[in-house]
């Protein structure tokens, strides 16, 4: 509410009949149209930028059921407590499907991790619909790339006959 | 006053029934074609929904590098997750709230960094994004696109609770109100009373200008 009363105080010289309740068509019936200027407003003002929306559309070659889909189970950003003073803390990601999961560690320096339970797997780093830099995890599962993925990625693991790609997020 | 006809007359062609306009009934289909293979449908899902997802990531006031990784974070996810939504019909739904949950965590974390002079959180409209050139072309459209210009203004000054709903809102075409509360994590119910108290106070501010 508060954040609102602002204004109530800037409307006050106008008549402050706004907050009257007017269940008339009439007020509907402005309010849309109002409403709808907005939306135009927005469409000139603030429309999704062209490289965005090209971006959405050529995501459509990131849909691959074929591929099993790790989820993001845990997120230092999220789920542990924030360090003070330590800008350059490496951020820990942990993604689960079924009886595997991939930690990952994404620092200033690059980024390296370990698949459970340990086995090698080709691993490519995603940012986007195109194809990515490709990693290899050894015997114990541990694989170390650089430099670190800015923006949105993914990493998809090929193990065995089996395709898995971890959940969406930006790094 | 031509221009207000027209909007007029725009507004009257389609549903006030929110939630059950042409656009949102095919978002199931559109999604199951997607499922199938159907790259026409995932077109259509992006131009039908790509404004929602602006919409809420603008909502919410992330600098323009943030916004823009969000947006395409939420896309990747969709797309990911295609052959696994459960409930077709309500991928407006899904999209809004995987972009408000991206946007907040975005937030959380550049408070965690203490980032407090974002010069880009100051100013959201850029002097490329006037009106198209051609509104210009006559006295009146001159003055449709001033009118356009002090709309956004004062919607922008709005508190932040009405700011960000009716920039949700307002996305093309207009979302369902499921929709919006997937968008703002605010309950169905209480969206009409305040779009309402919303866009009241802001025809106020508009009148006590002078502009309406």
């Amino acid at each position: 509410m508060t954040d609102d009363d602002r204004g109530d105080r800037d409307g006050s010289g106008a008549g402050g009949f706004e907050d009257v309740e007017d269940s008339s068509d009439f007020g509907e019936v402005e309010d849309g149209l109002l409403e709808e200027e907005l939306r135009q407003a927005a469409a000139a003002l603030d429309p999704v930028p062209e490289a965005l929306r090209q971006l959405a559309l050529d995501a459509y070659a990131l849909y691959d059921l074929d591929a099993r889909v790790a989820e993001l189970t845990f997120d230092s950003l999220l789920d542990s407590l924030p360090v003070r003073g330590a800008g350059d803390v490496p951020r820990m990601l942990t993604f689960q499907v079924g009886e595997l999961s991939v930690d990952v560690e994404v620092g200033g320096d690059g980024l390296m991790g370990q698949v459970l339970p340990p086995q090698p797997a080709r691993i490519e780093v995603l940012s986007g619909p195109g194809p990515g830099a490709s990693l290899t995890a050894d015997e114990l599962g541990r694989f170390t790339g650089a430099p670190p993925p800015v923006g949105p990625f993914a990493l998809r693991l090929h193990t065995g006959g089996d395709v898995v790609v971890t959940e969406w997020l930006r790094a | 006053m031509s221009s207000r006809t027209a909007l007029r007359t725009a507004y009257d062609d389609r549903s006030y029934t929110r939630g059950e306009s042409v656009e949102r009934a095919e978002v199931g289909a559109l999604v199951r074609s997607a499922v199938d293979g159907d790259a026409a449908a995932w077109k259509a899902l992006v131009e039908g929904l790509g404004p929602l997802v602006w919409s809420v990531v603008r909502a919410h006031r992330l600098s323009d590098a943030d916004g823009h990784e969000v947006y395409q974070t939420v896309w990747f996810r969709f797309a990911q997750h295609l052959g696994r939504i459960r409930e077709p019909d309500k991928a407006g739904s899904w999209l809004a709230s995987t972009a408000r949950n991206e946007c907040l965590k975005t937030l959380r974390s550049l408070s965690r960094l203490t980032v407090t002079d974002d010069p880009q959180l100051l100013d959201r409209v850029s002097e490329d994004g006037t009106p198209e050139q051609s509104l210009l072309d006559s006295e009146e459209a001159a003055a449709h696109s001033e009118r356009v210009r002090r709309l956004w203004q004062e919607f922008d000054q709005l508190g932040d609770r009405c700011r960000r709903l009716l920039r949700v809102l307002m996305a093309s075409p207009p979302p369902s109100y499921q929709e919006v509360s997937a968008a703002l994590g605010v309950a169905v119910g209480s969206i009409g009373p305040l779009r309402q108290r919303c866009l009241r106070r802001l025809r106020a501010r508009l009148d006590a200008r002078g502009t309406s």
